[in-house]
């Protein structure tokens, strides 16, 4: 890689372009001049310099239209008008343009080195500039992220040593003390969760996304939000059957954020779910729509609670193991699938289960793709236990 | 009796490594740890493992993502099926903006998260020593 400055004159006087070219020498630049505005144009879309001089006064396209191009093409290369008639008012007229500075002809060697020092000076500003806001932009996006690791390493540290304590001590501890390590083990998992969720919510906005959808396989999605859940599941004895249409067509979205909506939709079956029942997932395609609906035969919903069940802190009764949510799983759900141009929509009756029904618009001109099914391994589809 | 089995354990945390140690251990596999990538590194060329717990987020970012690919290109260091341990859920891929965290480095992979249930972390590590033990007798 060549990390020398770039530099490109324009001007249509050989011998401004020779002196110039020659007063550079010595210095680490590379220097490329076009003697009209076509040619210099093509030369800053091929090397994309670092500073630029265009004369302003040349025949074929302007100096002015040369400044506007190359802005247009990338607004941080850093433009130093020339200008023949050392007129200030055509060179502020360039300055309003955008130029950075501007150099009138006739002018010393001395002159043209300062003002091509102070140019690159501005050019290397602007990209720290950049890099500088693109790195704070990036921790405010991933602030999230990076507390909850933060979070959530000690405490799952703590949580491994009591899961071995608890393990190890199975024999010899009496039933009060055992007790007592099981109800820590349950809040520190509860924390471990709010974690997750809170800082979720806390993080950019959801339709953020937006900008990054992609095709993406519906089965892929499920097939990672079963697994993400399977260990709760196994640990109940919740049988997940999914069955997924072959050839389904894709969805456009982002597939961590779809991931997580159906972690939390298949999260909660299971939760509540009774132990030793089943909770299926099942995918189908309904005219341009994509259906997923998530069914349990767990301890249902209300119906006076069913409108509130999407929104924030709404908090269901507990499961029948006694689990509760931090009131936020689903209201982070629908956000992501209204960012996915889809709905989401529940059926439930008090002890007999729920169905949340998921629908996402397929993915406008693209075909089935093939093999789709596969992307569900052996052991979901049949809905075995790992 | 098959030969005791050796695994190692890479993760930048040492209370976790001792928690999942010892849950190795009672299960009689002989564990050795390693608490950065380059020592992890070093041990895995230094002597055979059957089986390697990888954590992702160690150091300055990711970098048990960088030990997955360089093992990857290992034609020896390839075949030691990797057991990913982590704390982030793979669903966090904004956290590497345009590289989102995927499981599958590996053909051989299996991901779980941090705290791991000890019978569940178990179960995962004789499957994956199983499969490998499978894989070694079909090509041989």
């Amino acid at each position: 890689m060549d990390n020398r400055y770039k530099i490109v004159i324009i001007d249509d006087e050989e011998i401004v372009l020779d002196s110039c070219t020659q007063i550079l020498q010595g210095y680490d630049y590379h220097v490329a001049t076009a003697t009209d505005g076509t040619t210099g144009l093509t030369l800053v879309r091929e090397i994309r310099p670092d500073l630029v001089f265009v004369d302003l006064k040349m025949p074929g396209i302007s100096g002015f239209e040369v400044l506007d191009q190359v802005r247009a093409s990338d607004p941080t290369i850093v433009t130093v008008v020339i200008t023949g008639y050392a007129t200030v008012s055509s060179a502020v007229d360039a300055m309003k343009k955008g130029a950075y500075d501007f150099l009138p002809k006739p002018f010393t060697p001395e002159e043209f080195r300062l003002i091509t020092q102070r140019g690159l000076e501005k050019r290397r500003l602007v990209l720290e500039t950049i890099a500088l806001k693109r790195e704070k932009e990036m921790l405010r996006d991933n602030f999230a992220a990076i507390v909850s690791h933060e979070l959530k390493a000690p405490l799952s540290a703590i949580q491994q040593n009591l899961f071995v304590l608890a393990q190890e001590l199975s024999a010899t501890l009496p039933e009060g003390q055992r007790n007592r390590l099981e109800r820590m083990k349950l809040r520190l998992d509860e924390l471990l969760k709010l974690i997750q969720t809170w800082l979720r919510l806390s993080s950019a906005d959801i339709a953020i996304i937006q900008a990054s959808f992609r095709p993406v396989s519906v089965a892929s999605v499920l097939w990672k939000a079963i697994e993400s859940v399977q260990q709760h599941a196994t640990r109940k004895n919740i049988h997940i059957r999914a069955t997924v249409e072959e050839q389904l067509r894709p969805v456009s979205g982002d597939e961590g954020t779809l991931t997580e909506a159906f972690v939390n939709i298949i999260g909660n079956a299971i939760k509540y779910s009774y132990p030793n029942s089943s909770v299926s997932v099942e995918a189908r395609a309904q005219d341009d729509r994509i259906l997923t609906a998530v069914a349990d035969t767990g301890v249902g919903i209300a119906s006076e609670d069913l409108p509130f069940v999407f929104e924030d802190f709404y908090r269901g009764k507990a499961g029948p193991a006694g689990e509760q949510g931090s009131g936020l799983g689903l209201a982070i759900t629908r956000r992501i699938i209204e960012a996915h141009g889809g709905s989401v929509t529940v059926e439930s009756e008090l002890g007999r289960g729920s169905t949340f029904l998921v629908a996402l618009p397929a993915a406008a001109g693209l075909p089935a793709e093939p093999g789709t099914d596969s992307a569900v391994p052996a052991h979901c589809q049949e809905g075995g236990l790992l | 009796m098959s030969p005791q089995r050796r695994l190692l354990i890479l993760d930048d945390d040492p209370d976790f490594v001792e928690g999942i140690r010892a849950i190795l251990e009672s299960a009689g596999y002989a564990v050795d740890a390693a608490y950065n990538p380059k020592a992890g590194f070093e041990a895995l060329k230094a002597r055979p493992y059957d089986l390697l717990l990888l954590d992702i987020m160690m150091g300055r970012g990711a970098e048990g993502v960088m030990i997955a690919r360089k093992m990857r290109k290992d034609p020896k260091l390839s075949q030691i099926p990797v057991l990913i341990i982590t704390g982030i859920r793979e669903q966090i891929a904004f956290l590497f903006p345009g590289q989102p965290v995927h499981p599958h480095f590996l053909p051989v992979d299996e991901l779980v998260e941090k705290p791991v249930e000890p019978q569940f972390l178990l179960d995962k590590v004789s499957a994956l020593l199983q499969a490998a033990e499978r894989r070694k007798a079909q090509a041989s």
